[in-house]
C-alpha cells in the first residue's frame, strides 16, 4: 500500500472476532477498557460515599456562585478620583423615589405590611456622590422622580437609560454643573438638554389635570376627536427648547411621547439617538429667538417669535440614529450649515403603506449636490424603504427651498 | 468523460438494483435515503422553525413583546436548580433502562411525580408568599431579585415542580409503550407532536405579554413556555439516522449526502421565512409572526415528519428489550466515568464554558449593524450557511485522510483566529459599517467553510463514544454522561454568569436597543468574544490526548454486534417472546 492509500484507508475494515459465547460481556478490545457490566466494584461503599461527597460539593458550590452573581445590591457605588461614584440601582420592586445619596441599608419597618411603603433609605450623609455612571439605573419599572444632589459633578447621558416610569429628574439649585427645568435634567448654564425622562407627560398630565386611568393602571390620554386634544397636546406633547441651548445629548429625548418639539436657531448639535424612537413625533418647528426663551411649556406663538418647519439653520452636527423610528414625521430639511450626519440618521423614518411611501419619503437639504458633497455622511443616513424585496433610499432634494407651514400647529389648533 | 458516464450508469444500476433491499454488508435500502432526505429535512426544519419560540431573552417574542429582564432568566435558572439536579437522577435512570423499571420502583417514581405535580398546582392556585412575614429578610430578598418578587419566585419554584413531574411521568408512560415499537430516538414525536403544534399556536395567540406588572408578566411566562416546553419536537429522525447502520462508512455516507441534502427544505425556508416576516407592518416585532408565520411552518414541516417517521429505522446492534442489561443507578453513575472520551469532552465543555452567556453576534451583527431585513438578510444567511455545504460532501474523504484529532484541532484554531479577526475588525473600524461589515462576512464565510466537516466529525465520533459506552457498561448511558456536567458545573456557573453581569455594566438588560449605540455594541460584542477566543486556543489541548481509532470502533461493533446475537439466541431458546432488538 502507498504513503497515500495508507492514509486514505477505508472506515470500515473487515475484522472478525472470534468471542465465545460465555464471554460476550467480558472481552477486552485491545487498547481499550474492559467492560464492567453487572459486576461488583472493588470498594463500592467507599466509592459511593467519596463520588456522593464530591457531587454534593460541587452541587453546592455551582449554586453558591449562581446565586452570588445575580444577587445585585439595591445600591451599588465606586471610589473615584473626584468622590463616590453611583454605580448601579437594583431596585426592590418598591422604590418610586431616588435620592442619588450614599445608602447603605433599606431598612423594613416589621409593623408594616405594605411593601410599598414599609421601607426607609438610610443614608451616609458624610459620604456624597459626585458622579453617576453610565447605565446606573437601566430599565428600571418602578421610579418616578430621582432627586440629585448638590455634591454631584458628572452625570453621564446614558445614566438613567430605559426608565420607562421616570416622570422627573429633580437637581439641587446649589449644583454647580447641573440644573432641571421642570424635570428636564439639563448641564447648568442650559447649553444641553441631557435628559428627558420617559413618562414624562404622565408628570405633564397631572400637572395639568388631563390624568385619567384605567383598571390596569394605564394612563387615558384623551382622543384626537375629543374637544380637549388641542389643549392636551399642548400642555402635554410639545416641548420648547429653550433658546439658551446648543446641544440636545445623547438618547436625551428617547420614547419620548410626544408631538411636537421646538427647536432654537442656535442649537448646533443633536447627538447620538437624541431623538431616536418617539413614535408621534410629527412636528419640528425651529424658532429664531429674540429674547432668552427658558419656558419649555409651549404658551403661545408670539412668545417665541418668528418659526420655521423642520431643523434649525445653523445645525452642524446630527449624530448616529439621532431622529430613528420617528414614523410620524412627513418632512424634514437638512439646512445647509450641517457638516457632519452619523450613520442610520434618519432610519426608519418611512415606511410602505398601501403602495404609497409614507414619513420622511424625501430628504430635502438646503446645500446644491456639489456643496453637500463636503458634508461627512454615515452609511445609510437616509431612510430607506422596501422596493422589491430589498431596501431603497429615499432621493435627496438638493438646493432646496425650506417648506412654509402645510399644517396646524398646536397653537392654532387651539 | 465516458468513464464517468460509466460510473454514473453503474450508480444507477446500483440504486435501482437495492432500491428495496441493502447491498451485501450494508444495511440501508436506497428507498430510506430518500425517506431520509424528506423526513429528516422536515423534521429538521421543524425543529429550525421552533428555535424562534424560546424562554430566553434573544427570542424575537420575548424581546419585542414579553421585554423581560436579561438577568430574570438566570435568576429563574438558579430557582429551578435544586429540583433540577433531583428529577435528573431519577430522570437519567428512567432513560437510560429506555422506561422500563422494576415494578415496585416504578411506583414509587409515579408517586413522587406525582406529589411533585400537585405541589406544582397548589403554588399555581395560592400564593405562599403570604405565609412569610413580608418585611423579613427572606422576602425583602425575594422581592429584590432582577424582574420578580416573592410572589413571582414561589410561582416559578412551583411551576418547575409542575413541570418534572408532569415530564417525569410522561417520560415512563410513553418510553415503555412506544419504544419497542419505534425505537428509542424517534418515539417522542408519536407522542409529542399534537400537543406541540397546540402550544405552538397557543404561544401566538395568548397575549400574556400584556399583563403590565413584570413580576407577574415573568412567573405566567415561565409557566406558558414550561407548558410548552413539555412536549418535544427535537431533531429526532436525524439522530436516528446516525445510528442508521452498524457499518461506519454507510454512516458517514447517509450523514453526507442524504442528511445534509434534507438540510436544503431548511435552507429554503431560512430565505423565504424572513423575507415573509420583513413584509409584515413591524418585520421581526410583528406578533403576527408568531400567529401565522411560526405556526403554519411548523405544523407543514410537522405533517411531513410524521408521515415519513417510521420508514426511518436506527440499527445499533443490541439485545431485545425483554434482555437488555437492567441498569442499576451506581451502575450508571460510574459506567460513564470509565469513558476516557466522555472525561476529554466534558474538558473541552468546561473550557468552551469561557463564552457562555454572550449574546447571539451574528445576529446582532445582522439586525444592529447592518439593520438587514427581508430578502437581503435572507440571501446574505443563505450565502454564509451555503459555505459549509461544498466542503460536508467531501467528509467522507476528509475523515478518511485525517484523524479526528487533527480535524479538531483545525476546528479549534480556525475559530480561535477567526473570532480574533472578527473582534479586531470591530474594535478598529467598527464605526465604517461597510469596511468592518465586509472584514466580517468573509472571515464568517470561511469559519462556515471550515466548520461542517468538523462538525460531521464530532456527531459521527458522539454515535462512537456512544457504542464504546455500550461495550463498555451494556447500555449507551447517554443520560448518566449527564453527570459530567455536575462536576463542571461549580466552574460553567461562575464563568458564565461572569458575562452576563459585564454585559449589563455595559448597559444590556432587557431593552436590545442599547445595541444602537455604538460604542455600547463594540463593549457588549466584543469583550465576550476576546474571552471565546481565548478558549478556543486552549480547547485544542485536551484533543491531544484523543486516540479512539477507526480500528477501535469497527472492534467495538464486532462485540456488540455478538452480544445482541447470542442474547437474542439465548432468549429464542428460552421462548421468550423479544422486541426492539438488533443483532446487525
Amino acid at each position: 500500500m502507498s504513503k497515500k492509500e495508507k492514509k486514505i484507508a477505508p472506515l470500515q475494515e473487515d475484522i472478525h472476532l472470534d468471542i465465545p459465547e460465555d464471554e460476550i460481556w467480558t472481552y477486552q478490545v485491545p487498547g481499550l477498557a474492559a467492560p464492567h457490566i453487572n459486576k461488583p466494584y472493588k470498594y463500592y461503599g467507599l466509592k459511593k460515599v467519596i463520588f456522593t461527597l464530591v457531587i454534593i460539593v460541587a452541587v453546592s458550590l455551582s449554586m453558591y456562585f449562581s446565586v452570588r452573581t445575580v444577587q445585585s445590591d439595591t445600591f451599588e457605588y465606586s471610589e473615584i478620583e473626584t468622590g463616590i461614584q453611583f454605580d448601579k440601582f437594583s431596585n426592590t420592586g418598591f422604590i418610586t423615589e431616588l435620592d442619588i445619596d450614599y445608602i447603605t441599608e433599606v431598612v423594613y419597618d416589621e409593623n408594616n405590611a405594605d411593601p410599598n411603603t414599609n421601607f426607609t433609605l438610610k443614608k451616609d450623609t458624610s459620604k456624597p456622590i459626585t458622579a453617576i455612571r453610565q447605565y446606573a439605573l437601566n430599565c428600571d419599572e418602578k421610579v418616578k422622580v430621582i432627586n440629585i444632589g448638590a455634591d454631584v459633578l458628572e452625570i453621564d447621558g446614558k445614566s438613567f437609560y430605559s426608565c420607562w416610569a421616570l416622570q422627573r429628574i429633580e437637581v439641587d439649585e446649589n449644583n454647580p454643573n447641573y440644573c432641571d427645568i421642570d424635570g428636564v435634567l439639563y448641564n447648568k448654564d442650559k447649553t444641553e438638554i441631557i435628559c428627558v425622562p420617559t413618562d414624562r407627560d404622565t408628570y405633564l398630565a397631572e400637572k395639568y389635570g388631563y390624568a385619567e386611568y384605567d383598571e390596569f393602571g394605564y394612563r387615558i390620554e384623551p382622543a384626537v376627536e375629543d374637544e380637549n386634544y388641542a389643549e392636551y397636546e399642548r400642555d402635554v406633547l410639545t416641548y420648547v427648547i429653550p433658546s439658551t441651548v446648543k446641544t440636545v445629548g445623547e438618547l436625551c429625548f428617547n420614547y419620548a411621547n410626544m408631538t411636537t418639539v421646538y427647536i432654537p436657531e442656535g442649537l448646533q448639535t443633536i447627538e447620538t439617538l437624541g431623538f431616536y424612537e418617539i413614535p408621534r413625533l410629527a412636528n419640528i418647528y425651529s424658532y429664531v429667538p429674540v429674547n432668552e426663551v427658558t419656558d419649555t411649556h409651549f404658551t403661545s406663538q408670539e412668545a417665541l417669535g418668528e418659526y420655521y418647519l423642520s431643523l434649525p439653520e445653523g445645525l452642524k452636527y446630527i449624530g448616529s440614529d439621532a431622529f430613528t423610528q420617528c414614523q410620524a414625521l412627513t418632512y424634514m430639511y437638512v439646512p445647509s450649515s450641517v457638516t457632519f450626519i452619523g450613520h442610520h440618521a434618519f432610519w426608519d423614518t418611512c415606511y410602505k403603506q398601501d403602495k404609497q411611501v409614507m414619513g420622511v419619503n424625501v430628504i430635502n437639504v438646503g446645500a446644491s449636490e456639489e456643496e453637500f458633497k463636503s458634508v461627512e455622511t454615515g452609511d445609510s443616513w437616509r431612510p430607506q424603504y422596501d422596493f422589491l424585496l430589498f431596501k431603497k433610499s429615499v432621493d435627496i432634494n438638493y438646493s432646496s427651498e425650506r417648506e412654509i407651514f402645510a399644517f396646524a400647529t398646536p397653537d392654532e389648533n387651539k | 468523460m465516458s468513464e464517468l458516464l460509466n460510473k454514473v450508469k453503474d450508480l444507477g444500476t446500483e440504486i435501482k438494483t437495492h432500491w428495496n433491499t441493502p447491498a451485501e454488508g450494508k444495511y440501508v435500502p436506497y428507498k430510506e435515503y430518500k425517506d431520509v432526505v424528506i423526513g429528516v429535512g422536515a423534521n429538521y426544519t421543524g425543529s429550525k422553525v421552533l428555535e424562534y419560540i424560546g424562554f430566553w431573552s434573544s427570542c424575537f417574542l420575548i424581546m419585542h413583546h414579553y421585554k423581560l429582564p436579561y438577568l430574570t432568566f438566570s435568576v429563574i435558572g438558579i430557582l429551578n436548580m435544586p429540583l433540577g439536579y433531583i428529577t435528573a437522577l431519577i430522570w437519567w435512570y428512567v432513560c437510560d433502562n429506555l422506561g422500563f423499571l422494576p415494578k415496585k420502583q416504578e411506583r414509587k417514581v409515579y408517586l413522587a411525580y406525582g406529589l411533585m405535580m400537585a405541589f406544582g398546582i397548589s403554588t399555581i392556585l395560592f400564593d405562599y408568599s403570604r405565609l412569610f412575614d413580608p418585611t423579613s429578610k427572606f422576602i425583602t430578598l425575594l422581592n429584590g431579585l432582577e424582574g420578580m418578587n416573592a410572589t413571582a419566585c414561589f410561582k416559578t419554584f412551583g411551576t418547575h415542580f409542575l413541570y418534572s413531574g408532569w415530564v417525569g411521568a410522561r417520560n415512563i408512560f410513553w418510553r415503555k409503550k412506544l419504544i419497542p415499537k419505534y425505537g428509542r430516538y424517534k418515539y417522542s414525536l408519536y407522542c409529542d407532536v399534537v400537543p406541540k403544534c397546540i402550544m405552538v399556536i397557543l404561544i401566538g395567540w395568548l397575549p400574556v405579554y400584556n399583563i403590565t406588572d413584570v413580576a407577574t408578566r415573568v412567573w405566567v411566562a415561565n409557566l406558558l413556555f414550561a407548558t410548552y416546553n413539555v412536549f418535544g419536537f427535537g431533531n429526532v429522525l436525524e439522530e436516528c439516522s446516525k445510528r442508521i447502520s452498524p457499518n461506519l462508512q454507510e454512516r458517514i455516507l447517509v450523514r453526507s449526502y442524504p442528511v445534509k441534502f434534507s438540510h436544503t427544505f431548511n435552507s429554503i425556508l431560512a430565505i423565504v421565512l424572513p423575507v415573509i416576516i420583513g413584509a409584515l407592518r413591524y418585520e421581526w416585532a410583528d406578533i403576527n409572526m408568531y400567529r401565522y408565520v411560526i405556526p403554519i411552518t411548523f405544523i407543514t414541516a410537522a405533517a411531513f415528519t410524521m408521515y415519513l417517521a417510521g420508514r426511518i429505522k436506527e440499527r445499533i446492534p443490541q439485545p431485545p428489550i425483554e434482555k437488555k442489561v437492567q441498569i442499576k443507578f451506581w451502575d450508571g453513575m460510574f459506567g460513564v466515568l470509565k469513558n476516557k472520551y466522555l472525561l476529554i469532552n466534558t474538558i473541552v465543555g468546561l473550557i468552551d464554558s469561557l463564552g457562555n452567556g454572550m449574546l447571539p453576534f451574528v445576529t446582532i451583527l445582522y439586525f444592529y449593524t447592518f439593520r438587514l431585513s427581508g430578502l437581503p438578510y435572507s440571501l446574505l444567511v443563505a450565502l454564509i450557511s451555503f459555505a459549509g455545504t461544498p466542503p460536508d460532501l467531501l467528509s467522507p474523504y476528509f475523515l478518511k485522510r485525517f484523524s479526528y484529532k487533527q480535524i479538531m484541532i483545525f476546528y479549534q484554531l480556525s475559530r480561535a483566529i477567526g473570532y480574533a479577526i472578527i473582534a479586531c475588525a470591530m474594535w478598529f473600524c467598527g464605526d465604517n459599517l461597510n469596511l468592518c461589515g465586509t472584514i466580517c462576512i468573509v472571515v464568517l464565510f470561511f469559519m462556515e467553510m471550515t466548520k461542517t466537516v468538523p462538525t460531521t466529525a464530532g456527531h459521527d465520533m458522539n454515535v462512537r463514544i456512544g457504542d464504546y459506552q455500550m461495550y463498555l457498561s451494556g447500555e449507551r448511558l447517554e443520560s448518566f454522561a449527564g453527570i459530567f456536567g455536575w462536576f463542571t458545573g461549580p466552574i460553567t456557573s461562575f464563568v458564565g454568569l461572569i458575562i452576563p453581569l459585564m454585559l449589563l455594566r455595559y448597559g444590556f438588560n432587557s431593552n436590545w436597543d442599547v445595541l444602537f449605540i455604538d460604542e455600547s455594541r463594540r463593549n457588549i460584542i466584543v469583550i465576550p468574544i476576546i474571552v471565546d477566543v481565548v478558549g478556543f486556543f486552549l480547547m485544542t489541548i485536551p484533543y491531544l490526548f484523543w486516540d479512539y481509532d477507526n480500528k477501535k470502533q469497527n472492534m467495538v461493533m464486532e462485540v456488540l454486534k455478538r452480544r445482541a446475537e447470542v442474547t437474542e439466541k439465548k432468549a429464542k431458546e428460552e421462548g421468550v417472546s423479544v422486541s426492539g432488538g438488533y443483532t446487525g
